[in-house]
């Protein structure tokens, strides 16, 4: 049977975001926990995603007038849809994956770009000012975060001379991407916490709009935003082990595992980062996106592109 | 039924999301929320399933209070944290108009769990709505879309402005959205309500709406309860140490929500936990927090030259010596006369500075507290509260009733974000500008 039959494939991809989303739940709860100084319980922890889940799927789901209802229960599934896209073109192991399509870095970056389009509709369906204003707030960022992200995915491709992710993987038998490119993940990380609308740069759902985009969600698509949050974020540090950590490379335990636990450990990253840093100033950030993030990624690209000359 | 029953079981145990609306004399008992075990605070009522009023609904307070009620997208239940007791004129009329209320006393978070268990098995019935479901004002068929407004832009259908259409700063024209925020827009002072005229992410025009402390004939009075120590010194003699320990703990409460209006709820919840046992034994602590903060790159990031206020004109208090005022109080007050203090000041009168003020002032307060024994304050004269120099004698303006005159023209013309954290970096206490403040116009 292969991976890429469609059942498999559907259920592997949605195994893997769901527990990525699972996972940083747990993560957050924990590292929050941990910051607020309340005793951190770690099987208490491990079941809140389930709580949390059961309340809200038990929570009515409240409307506004006049909403555009078929965007509003489309937004959450654009998001899925992308991250399931992006999860799939990275193989867990050599010649394991859903999809290791020869541009997969190509798919992985037009995937990430649609993302914007679903937070937009989020925004826009609830026919409310303050969720209209997170949406467009994501849209004045969007640029900000993705023209770094794909130059960095760019360069990525550039040493393995393929754009599929598994050579991309291959090329980094004996380096892996975060020390020969050193600019790589960093960049990466901060557009990945951009594209996941997470932490420093949820300016989309962010507490001074009330909760931008999410304000008027309730019950069932509040679960499902929430979910799909998760979905991209997982996305990201799946793509993110596979593109700069080496994937499935490491000693002892099965290729597979490399995978998942480097991409754990990019998302413990990203949850120890929302409870540390401020939420940036949505002018600010696209200043600095444009005059220090850009130009680092452009550097980047040049000198992975002369490196792989 | 099984399935119902099992995700009840499970949803059980998941932290009880409450929507915390605070009305008279609540400030102080809302506090501790977020510290409660197995409660979270969420920014938004359709997160909630619990609405819970802290504190007396004034009239003012009771449509919006309603309105948010109904907005819970149930099953929800309604709570009153009643601070008076909840004696013959302490109460409102907030339990005829939502039959299913509970009253309790401040505090209780088993309570509030224990309500959410019953509310998802099926125990309780869901809070009805307060509210009938018709629409707050009549569609107008004015115009030629009917909207009441020209073209395809303006008028009020429904009671719900239509986008306008005014000149941006760089002389284009953009759709105008007007909104009101308040008076029980998380991030703000409880009370606070805005008037705004947006373009984009722009404040065009910021208006403060009327107060809703400010009491009406026949209504009790209105009385500062958030620093009460600090009204009390001005009648009756206290300890120089309760003093500053009281400003200490304000100045961390202030700065817990400034934490959570920044996105970083849960350092927040670790420094209100400090400030709940704040003791003269904490400096260590205290300082070390004081530090972080100060050195917190992302924190001055996101407060670097937001909402700047010159020295001219403000009233004496931590925002005035955030811009380099040395003026306080404590400095001719007779009880901290030969205890060495002189008021530490700040420069540039921006977000960060009143940040960098506020908890430098913690540690001075803490110094102070451990270096005055058991010396009292003799009443008189005039206190340096925590907002600012509360005058002698009573009538006279406030330090909060000094900044929210001044806000629209601060507010105008920032970015959203920017204006928020203006208003949170001011530390405005809406009961305290009510004092003085005349009955409504109209009553």
């Amino acid at each position: 049977m292969s991976w890429s039959a469609p059942l498999p494939a559907l259920a592997l991809v949605g195994a893997v975001l769901t527990a990525g989303a699972g996972a940083l739940a747990m993560l957050d709860h924990l590292v929050g926990a941990r910051t607020a100084g309340r005793p951190v319980r770690l099987l208490a922890a491990l079941g809140q995603p389930v709580a949390r889940s059961a309340l809200l799927l038990l929570t009515r789901r409240a409307t506004t007038p006049r909403t555009d209802a078929a965007a509003w229960a489309l937004a959450p599934a654009v998001l899925v849809g992308m991250a399931a896209a992006a999860v799939a073109a990275v193989p867990w192991d050599r010649g394991v994956a859903v999809a290791d399509v020869d541009d997969g870095i190509v798919l992985v970056g037009a995937a990430f770009a649609v993302v914007m389009v679903g937070v937009y509709l989020h925004g826009w369906a609830a026919n409310s000012p303050l969720p209209l204003h997170g949406g467009y707030r994501f849209v004045a960022l969007a640029l900000s975060y993705e023209m770094p992200l794909a130059l960095v995915l760019i360069a990525a491709a550039l040493p393995a001379e393929s754009l599929s992710i598994g050579a991309i993987v291959e090329s980094q038998a004996g380096t892996w991407n975060v020390v020969r490119q050193p600019l790589g993940l960093p960049l990466y990380l901060v557009a990945g916490a951009g594209l996941a609308f997470w932490g420093p740069l949820n300016v989309p759902d962010a507490g001074d709009l009330g909760g931008g985009t999410a304000a008027e969600v309730s019950g069932p698509a509040r679960l499902a935003w929430a979910g799909a949050q998760g979905a991209v974020l997982t996305a990201v540090a799946v793509v993110g082990a596979g593109v700069f950590l080496g994937g499935w490379h490491g000693p002892l335990l099965p290729g597979a595992a490399w995978t998942a636990l480097k991409a754990l450990a990019l998302l413990a990253l990203l949850a120890g980062a929302r409870h540390r840093l401020a939420r940036v100033r949505l002018e600010r950030f696209v200043v600095l996106a444009w005059t220090v993030l850009i130009p680092l990624a452009l550097v980047d690209v040049f000198v992975s592109g002369a490196l792989a000359l | 039924m099984g399935l119902t029953s099992g995700l009840a079981r499970l949803a059980r145990r998941a932290p009880v999301p409450v929507f915390p609306v605070v009305g008279a004399g609540g400030r102080r008992a809302a506090t501790v929320l977020p510290t409660l075990d197995g409660i979270e605070v969420v920014t938004t009522p359709r997160a909630a399933v619990v609405l819970l009023v802290v504190g007396r609904v004034t009239r003012a307070l009771l449509a919006p209070v309603l309105a948010l009620h109904d907005q819970l997208p149930g099953p929800r239940a309604a709570v009153q944290w009643r601070v008076d007791g909840g004696g013959d004129g302490d109460g409102d009329d907030l339990a005829g108009v939502l039959p299913g209320l509970v009253a309790a006393p401040p505090g209780d978070g088993e309570q509030l769990r224990r309500l959410m268990g019953e509310l998802v098995s099926g125990a309780r019935t869901s809070s009805p709505p307060a509210l009938p479901p018709v629409e707050p004002a009549a569609w107008r068929g004015v115009g030629p879309y009917g909207q009441g407004g020209t073209g395809m832009t303006g008028g009020v259908p429904y009671g719900r402005p239509m986008p306008g259409w005014a000149d941006d700063r760089d002389g284009l024209k953009l759709d105008q959205l007007k909104l009101r925020l308040g008076p029980a827009f998380p991030p703000f002072p409880p009370g606070l309500v805005l008037d705004l005229e947006v373009q984009g992410d722009v404040l065009q025009t910021a208006a403060v709406g009327d107060n809703p402390f400010v009491s009406w004939p026949g209504d009790p009075p209105v009385t500062v309860t958030d620093s009460v120590e600090f009204a009390a010194a001005r009648t009756e003699a206290v300890a120089v140490a309760d003093l500053e320990l009281a400003r200490a703990r304000h100045h961390l409460v202030w700065l817990a929500g400034a934490l959570r209006h920044h996105g970083l709820a849960a350092r927040g919840e670790r420094v209100l936990r400090l400030a709940s046992g704040l003791t003269i034994g904490d400096a260590a602590a205290v300082q070390a927090l004081a530090r972080s903060v100060v050195r917190s790159r992302s924190l001055a990031w996101a407060t670097d030259g937001v909402g700047v206020m010159s020295g001219d004109g403000l009233p004496a208090g931590p925002v005035a010596r955030a811009a380099g005022d040395v003026r306080d109080a404590r400095v001719a007050d007779d009880a901290y006369r030969d205890l060495g203090f002189e008021p530490v000041t700040d420069a540039g009168g921006d977000a960060r500075a009143r940040l960098r003020q506020r908890v430098t002032e913690v540690v001075q307060a803490l110094e102070l507290a451990e270096r005055c024994g058991d010396r009292r304050r003799e009443p008189g004269g005039a206190v340096e509260g925590p907002r600012g120099t509360l005058a002698a004698g009573e009538g006279e303006s406030t330090p909060s009733a000094a900044l929210l005159e001044r806000l629209p023209d601060l507010l105008a013309g920032q970015e959203w974000g920017d204006a928020v954290t203006t208003v949170v970096s001011l530390d405005l206490d809406l009961e305290e500008a009510a004092l003085g403040a005349g009955a409504p116009v109209g009553t």
